[in-house]
């Protein structure tokens, strides 16, 4: 599991500090601190970015909104953004609001507020409402990650990495190189997230990430995949065989 | 037998170089009746009145104007053609009336009379043996509808004659006399066969015509009143009659009573024109007095316009008048209207302003005394640090920070409630989770909790959804549980939960275990005046604007608000707020 890249835009060093200290104890990466719309731009494509925290007001103009207005109009490079703001002039608020999704956060902000922002903005980014909040799932699915709550704060993993999933119930087995870790998420849930094409259903049980096979033995209904991992292939789901990219 | 000179009088009357007959006049009626059914047509409509009314250049012109109309319908055409002929023919413009008639079908109900037209075209252009065949053939037609048997019996009378076949003549003359009934035709017929046998010399047979004719003339009746064209008529036959007696006895070399004859005429002569004169004198007069008239008429027109003009004028003014009346009665109204509103708006100012000022002596004199005792601390605290007596500066700065947490406390609502005043916060009600709300508000009195010895516990259920604005949520649950916290003993609790006791609302209770208040502060409270309460706990810091803030904002969240208190035991704070409809 890795931490989550945060980009903070916020002209204050009083503030972003604040901000900083909050996000490091739990967790978070901070990716970069831009003081200007230009730098955040400059930033933004240059780092490792998961989620933008941006002041609406830089130097005393909503070049925040601004920034939100630019990632947003590029469909592909737009990630989930927080804002922040001391004000609540109608305005300001009504403008920020066309970028959806819109999250923020006001000044002056708790820890909690600032996670919550976070969350929020993940959930609302992915559109898979009301997944954090509740004890029953914890796992939101971008096309490149598993965003997943670890005690207060979010973290991630790489979808490449995953070997396999092993469902139980409620619970998922995600199974990578070197972590082997639970998350709540429903079966339907994860099946309908996941790219179809990567990872593919071998049993009631099992998901398996078709890049990561090794070996396929129909004889002993087995797959081996990478890291010498053994799981089940049954009859219903043998048309995997016909996906996976074999040698000639 | 020396040459005997003789003088002749011909009075050669055909009947067309006359004016009409009765006969005529009925034919003209009877085509303007079968014309009617093609008088959807204006132009053919017009030259068949014109025809009727004997105008034969408006005739000619319509009629020309009708066959231009190349949608028009051909069984028209035979009229129109019969229109032109007899307008030529009347206009003596012969050739091309017989043109015109020669047109005309052959199965036109009124061939019988267009013949007749031809034969008399004939007669005129001297083609006497032509038109001999015109009549001759009418006279064996059986059906003589229109045909004046008299009138053609004379004109071919008048062909013999005008060919010297005399007897022929003779013989038509004759028997045109015997239909003749008319005196008038009848002395012409008289002189007509009186000169034919003269011409002859046979002065035996022509006298005695010539006789006739004078006599039948003198018994001419003419109206005493006025000269109309049938007494012109007569005159003309009187005078002719007399001429012509007067060369017959001057031939007899009867010159006496030639000389009588010649009186005669002339007598006749003066008088019609003497008549005429008079006629024409009178007829100026009846022309100067209708000229008169007109001018009378014309004048009371004028008259009358300028009336109408009047009375236009005043009703124009009138209307003008209580249009005014009616404007201004509608605007004193409104003003009125206006007046009472701006009272109304008037009074709950001043309501607003007592509360406003009220509400500023109250706060300033909170922040003054908060920021005074700020500056006093810091001088104590300046001292103390001076002889770096460390335990008090602890104390002292934990005193400070608590003046400052609540001098910005009420400096927060002071802002929040300016603003919600002045409409300029943003305010969305969206979906809200309780239970987050709550533990995001409360953890910044964690510390504080602490200090106080405070239990605190928020049981709000994860599932509650409300329908509220954020930001104005929080401000309530901030106030409440400030207030919970102020009115608190040590060692006692706060409880913040959820119930479901109003269908479509979720209550949010901020319970505390402190002072409680008395009934009335209680009613005094939720009381919706914007009037200020005054403080029941001198002690304790407290203005009741949060109290006011939380009451309008959930005011505007579509929310209700309940207090449940007992003094010493504790308060209950109650809000519904609407609870979110989860689909699904």
């Amino acid at each position: 599991m890795d931490n989550v890249n945060i980009l903070i835009i916020e002209d204050t060093p009083q503030e972003s500090d604040k901000l900083i200290k909050v996000l490091n104890e739990n967790n978070y990466t901070i990716s970069g601190v831009a003081r200007t719309f230009k730098e955040a731009l400059d930033l933004y494509y240059k780092v490792k970015v998961d989620i933008v925290i941006i002041d609406i007001f830089l130097d005393g103009v909503p070049d925040g909104i601004t920034f939100a207005e630019t990632i947003n109009t590029v469909p592909d490079a737009s990630k989930p953004f927080v804002f922040l703001t001391s004000s609540t002039d109608r305005k300001i608020f009504e403008r920020a609001k066309l970028t959806q999704p819109f999250s923020f956060l006001m000044k002056p902000f708790n820890e909690l507020e600032v996670l919550y922002a976070i969350e929020m903005a993940v959930e609302k980014f992915y559109d898979q409402n009301d997944v954090f909040i509740t004890d029953e799932e914890d796992t939101v699915i971008s096309s490149d990650y598993l965003f997943i709550k670890k005690g207060k704060s979010l973290k991630k993993v790489l979808l490449e990495d995953i070997i396999y999933i092993e469902v139980e119930e409620k619970y998922c087995n995600i199974i990578t190189a070197n972590e082997k870790f639970v998350i709540l998420i429903s079966l339907t849930k994860i099946l309908k997230l996941l790219d179809e094409n990567s990872f593919c259903r071998t049993h009631r049980n099992y998901i398996a990430n078709i890049d990561k096979i090794t070996e396929i033995v129909p004889s002993d209904n087995l797959i081996v995949l990478q890291g010498k991992h053994h799981i089940t292939l049954s009859e219903r789901y043998k048309d995997l065989i016909k996906k996976v990219r074999t040698l000639k | 037998m020396p040459l005997k000179f003789r003088l002749f009088l011909l009075v050669l009357v055909t009947y067309y170089s006359y004016s009409q007959n009765k006969t005529e006049d009925s034919f003209f009626k009877d085509i303007f009746e079968q014309s009617k059914k093609f008088h959807s047509e204006e132009n053919f409509k017009k030259a068949s009145f014109f025809l009727i009314e004997k105008k034969w250049d408006s005739t000619i012109i319509f009629s020309q104007k009708s066959l231009e109309n190349s949608k028009r319908e051909k069984s028209m055409d035979d009229f129109l053609f019969m229109y032109r002929g007899i307008s030529l023919f009347r206009n003596q413009v012969y050739d091309e009336a017989e043109n015109q008639f020669d047109l005309i079908s052959k199965k036109f109900q009124f061939t019988n009379k267009v013949q007749e037209f031809i034969g008399a075209i004939n007669l005129k252009l001297k083609r006497y043996k032509k038109a001999i065949t015109y009549y001759k053939k009418l006279l064996d037609i059986k059906n003589k509808t229109y045909v004046d048997e008299i009138n053609i019996l004379n004109d071919l009378a008048l062909c013999h004659y005008f060919l010297s076949e005399f007897q022929k003549a003779e013989f038509y003359f004759e028997q045109s006399n015997k239909y003749e009934k008319d005196s008038i035709n009848l002395v012409d017929n008289y002189i007509n066969i009186a000169n034919l046998y003269y011409q002859q010399y046979k002065d035996d047979i022509a006298i005695p015509y010539f006789q006739k004719a004078y006599n039948l003339s003198k018994k001419l009746k003419i109206s005493d009143k006025q000269l109309s064209e049938d007494d012109r008529k007569k005159y003309y036959r009187k005078q002719i009659a007399a001429k012509n007696m007067a060369v017959i006895e001057e031939n007899r070399k009867n010159y006496n009573q030639a000389l009588v004859y010649r009186k005669e005429y002339e007598k006749y002569v003066d008088t019609l024109n003497n008549r005429n004169k008079i006629y024409a004198v009178a007829k100026k007069e009846k022309e100067f007095a209708v000229a008169a008239k007109q001018k009378e008429v014309d004048l009371l027109q004028v008259e009358n316009k300028l009336k109408e003009t009047e009375r236009k004028i005043f009703l124009y003014s009138a209307i003008g008048l209580l249009l005014f009346l009616g404007i201004g009665a509608y605007f004193f109204r409104e003003k009125v209207k206006t007046n009472k509103i701006i009272a109304a708006q008037k009074e709950i100012l001043d309501e607003l302003n007592t509360t406003k000022d009220k509400l500023f002596s109250i706060v300033s004199h909170d922040l003054r005394s908060s920021v005074n005792a700020l500056k006093s601390s810091n001088k104590i605290l300046l001292n103390n640090l001076a002889s770096k007596n460390l335990e008090a500066l602890e104390n002292l700065l934990h005193k400070n920070s608590t003046i400052v947490n609540g001098a910005y406390g009420l400096l927060d609502n002071l802002l929040n409630w300016a603003l919600m005043q002045t409409e300029q916060q943003y305010f969305s009600i969206e979906k809200q989770r309780l239970f987050i709300i709550t533990e995001h508000v409360a953890y910044n009195y964690k510390p504080l909790l602490l200090e106080k010895e405070l239990n605190f516990e928020n049981t709000v259920s994860k599932r509650e959804f409300v329908q509220a604005d954020q930001e104005s949520l929080k401000i309530v649950l901030r106030n409440l549980i400030d207030n919970a916290i102020k009115f608190s003993q040590p060692n006692g609790f706060i409880k913040i939960y959820s119930s479901n006791t109003i269908e479509g609302f979720t209550n949010l209770i901020v319970e505390d275990s402190g002072l409680g208040m008395s009934d009335a502060t209680r009613l005094k409270l939720l009381d919706d005046s914007v009037l200020l309460n005054k403080k029941e706990h001198e002690d304790i810091i407290g203005t009741g604007l949060g109290i006011q803030l939380v009451k309008s904002m959930i005011k505007k969240n579509n929310g209700k608000f309940d207090i449940e208190s007992e003094l010493g035991k504790g308060t209950k704070m109650i809000v519904s707020l609407p609870k979110t409809v989860l689909d699904g």
